[in-house]
């Protein structure tokens, strides 16, 4: 029995450790490319400056569609913000999804909206329509309002009323650089026909003050998991991202800033409604649908196009969030497990997919079964205690070193972080991060399992303070 | 020690290092560019000054003296120069162009053949600043570069407009292929008017759906109205594109002659390329076409009522009252309530105004 027991502890240790080593091998490799990436992209930005593409003949107008569901503290910072964007022609067209705030009634004031009489095509289905508000005074100003049918619903309604060919999905809580669009629609301008989605960066507004829906200084937050989350962000957007673009292989742009071709969202049937995670679900259904069509197509990330969103501060929201986020990526993969491991979807279906079906989907579970394999042999005095001690340790310092290299690549591309301390800040929160902080995630979102198993849809609210003023801090 | 452990120790001793070593050279570095970025300010502050004065005063011996006071710095001076390259002409680009010449011009000729594209695009762009055709040479060694190199030259020599500068971009336009092939669309816009003769030629030539849509939109973009000939000629293209881009042309050339041809466009077999001629059609406010606005506003696309709507705002009082009647029917409540849209946004426009 202890033999068995022996062998088969054995057999999961080394299952354990083959993932570990893939998985932190596969990190380390999109960290390079990412390093690559960035260095060939300053090159490029040294050539052409971004007041050239503002003069270019053709530029494509953008409909920008940001999505509020109370957000009466935000709102208004971030529709100036949107409203005093560089680009030569866009609309912005905000989709109150139903708010029990007064979201609606800051906008119609402060903006001076009048309801409109404004018509649309009604391609992708969405929940009725209360009423459309334009304002004389803003007239690249557009608000819907709608009854509550969550994000991907609030999307659809704002793809139906835009008039323009790209459009450009942003949080009404979130807050756009002034030369954002220009950065994020190069990809569509070097090849308008293959680029069908571009991503921006997402960076984290905790402890950073704003003026005139601008930001005005770049701080690390004070809260300690708002801290570990700017890591987390530099990790997954600077050192995971450009990799996985530079591999064709990026499923997702974040719905807090994307810009994707109307024309192949409209033919996918819009976002989804029916997920939590219409940011990935619908880059994961274009794909799918340019390969049914046998359509060449880039999904591209552009690392310098910036957008500030606030972080949750406290456990019980980015608990709620990161479960969200996992069952998104949950029903994704199922709903378009036909392309796992099919080479008839390419290097989406043979690379893209089953990673992040492999690695994001089920690596917290494998985590969480490592963890737990540990303790239950430490129990029956099956552990070799100085090796896994010494491999805790490696994991944690492996760990921390993706981080470093992510902030590497934070340093050599947009340098956002003025002061010394922050950097040392940041070094010191990439080691802390490795332990308990790493492990509670795993947690929760492997209790996303549980929840999408029966079935959950909740979203989840999250506390906002809002964008701070310099005479706040 | 039994292997594994060692392995591990091993492993975890130059994971050790190897974080440290990346957290020590990230501080220093970011140290040494704090410096760097303070003198660098500092010189540039002076180096400013003294451009300034060279530019007021006009006189190249003083210029050449600043040049030579500040030919040590040429990194400061480069920015300087790149700077103020972009926005001073005239008398004042040429007091630059006097110290680029004596000071970096031969720093930036070797620069051109450097490994590091960084080096080569910048001198490059450098180039592009203060041209002088003698150095053509120079910068045709490299049109065999990299995409973006190739690209940063092509528009360097754009910038002497000469037939033969014009002559190789679009020859470079015609073999290039892939993503590179838009970019010239920029370089070609940049080159106005004198272009027309060879984008006549082009026209002609069996280039790809792709090329042939871009000269289409950049006669278009300039606009080239003496090429309305070829442009009309391209109205029955197979191509929906093309159909589609020969009707926003037509539009941006703003000639009574094409009516007929937008006109037979606006009945097309696809929706994109009817909305793109109705929309044209409004631009061109001609009051014969009236009636065929009007119609469009019943179209079963979205689209054309779209802009058949705005098309009739477009032609004054006489397309407003026929929007009014349109409203004020019952029959289509997709042309009424289009109708109805249009009449409120002018209302919002002429509220804003």
């Amino acid at each position: 029995m202890n033999a068995i027991l022996h062998a088969a502890f054995h057999a999961i240790g080394i299952i354990i450790l083959i993932y570990f080593f893939l998985i932190n091998g596969f990190y380390f490799l999109f960290t390079i490319l990412s390093l690559v990436g960035i260095f060939h992209h300053r090159n490029l930005s040294t050539y052409v400056s971004f007041k050239e593409v503002f003069r270019l003949p053709l530029i494509k107008p953008i409909s920008i569609i940001a999505t509020a569901y109370n957000e009466e503290v935000t709102i208004i910072e971030s529709v100036r913000s949107l409203l005093s964007l560089e680009y030569p022609n866009y609309e912005v067209i905000v989709v109150n999804d139903g708010s029990t705030d007064r979201t609606l009634d800051n906008l119609i004031t402060i903006f001076r909206l009048q309801k409109s009489k404004r018509v649309f095509r009604k391609v992708v289905d969405h929940k009725p329509v209360k009423g459309i508000y334009a304002s004389p005074s803003f007239p690249k100003l557009i608000v819907i309002d709608k009854v509550n049918g969550r994000k991907a619903d609030a999307l659809n309604a704002g793809l139906n009323v835009s008039r323009y060919p790209l459009f450009c999905a942003v949080d009404a809580d979130s807050l756009l650089e002034k030369s954002a669009l220009l950065k994020i629609v190069r990809p569509f301008l070097e090849d308008p026909e293959r680029t069908i989605a571009a991503g921006g960066i997402i960076r984290l507004s905790n402890g950073c003050t704003f003026k005139d829906g601008q930001l005005s200084q770049v701080r690390m937050p004070r809260n300690f998991l708002a801290r570990f989350q700017v890591i987390e962000y530099f990790r997954a957007f600077l050192g995971g991202r450009i990799g996985l673009s530079m591999l064709k292989s990026l499923l997702i742009i974040s719905g807090a800033f994307g810009l994707f071709r109307k024309d192949v969202a409209l033919q996918c049937g819009g976002y989804r409604t029916g997920t939590i995670g219409e940011d990935l679900d619908l880059i994961v259904r274009m794909r799918r649908h340019l390969h049914n069509m046998r359509k060449p197509f880039e999904v591209r990330f552009i690392p310098d196009p910036i957008c500030w969103t606030e972080a949750p501060e406290t456990l019980r929201s980015l608990s709620r969030q990161r479960n969200r986020w996992h069952r998104g990526l949950l029903d994704t993969i199922r709903y378009n497990r036909i392309m796992l491991f099919n080479p008839r979807y390419g290097v989406t279906g043979l690379f893209a997919l089953p990673f992040y079906f492999v690695f994001e989907m089920l690596g917290p579970l494998i985590e969480l079964a490592g963890y737990v394999t540990f303790l239950v042999c430490m129990i029956l005095g099956q552990v070799n205690t100085p090796f896994a001690l010494l491999f805790f340790l490696l994991a944690v310092v492996l760990g921390t070193l993706l981080s470093l290299l992510a902030v590497l690549i934070e340093e050599y591309s947009s340098h956002r972080y003025p002061r010394l301390r922050d950097i040392l800040i940041i070094a010191l929160f990439s080691l802390l991060e490795n332990v308990i902080y790493r492990q509670w995630l795993s947690i929760v979102r492997v209790l996303a399992f549980f929840d999408f198993a029966k079935g959950k849809q909740e979203w989840g609210a999250m506390e906002k303070k809002g964008f701070a003023r310099p005479a706040e801090t | 020690m039994n292997p594994p452990l060692i392995i591990t120790i091993h492993g975890l001793l130059f994971l050790l290092l190897f974080s440290l070593s990346l957290i020590a050279f990230i501080v220093i570095r970011r140290l040494v560019i704090e410096r760097q970025q303070v003198r660098f300010k500092r010189l540039y502050g002076q180096i400013e000054r003294d451009v300034l004065e060279a530019i007021s005063l006009l006189n190249q011996d003083f210029t050449l003296k600043v040049a030579n006071r500040h030919k040590s710095h040429h990194r400061v001076l480069t920015q300087v120069l790149l700077d103020f390259g972009d926005i001073i002409v005239g008398e004042g680009r040429d007091q630059l162009r006097i110290i680029f010449n004596s000071v970096l011009k031969d720093r930036c000729l070797s620069h051109l053949a450097s490994p590091w594209t960084t080096k080569r695009l910048q001198s490059i762009r450098l180039f592009i600043i203060f041209f002088d055709p003698s150095e053509n040479t120079q910068l045709h060694r490299l049109l065999d570069d990299k995409p973006i190199v190739k690209l940063a030259v092509i528009s360097a020599l754009a910038r002497i407009p000469s037939p033969e500068t014009m002559r190789y971009v679009f020859k470079a336009f015609e073999e290039d292929t892939g993503t590179t092939v838009r970019s010239y669309l920029n370089i070609m816009f940049s080159l106005g008017n004198r272009i027309e003769p060879l984008v006549k030629a082009h026209l002609k030539k069996p280039l790809s759906a792709e090329k042939l849509g871009l000269l289409v939109e950049l006669a278009g973009a300039i606009p080239l109205r003496s090429l309305y000939e070829e442009i009309n000629a391209l109205a029955g293209h197979p191509d929906k594109e093309i159909r589609i881009k020969v009707a926003r042309t037509l539009g941006k050339l703003l000639l009574p002659e094409s009516v007929q041809t937008l006109v037979s466009l606006a009945a097309d077999a696809t929706w994109e390329v009817q909305a793109q001629a109705v929309k044209s059609l409004g631009k061109l406010r001609d009051r014969d076409t009236l009636d065929i606005l009007t119609g469009s506003l019943f179209s079963p696309f979205w689209y054309v009522r779209y802009n058949a709507g705005y098309g009739l705002c477009e032609l004054g009082e006489e397309g407003i009252r026929r929007l009014k009647k349109v409203a004020a029917q019952k029959e289509d409540r997709y042309a009424r309530d289009m109708s109805v849209m249009v009449l409120n946004d002018l209302i919002y426009s002429s509220e804003a105004a």
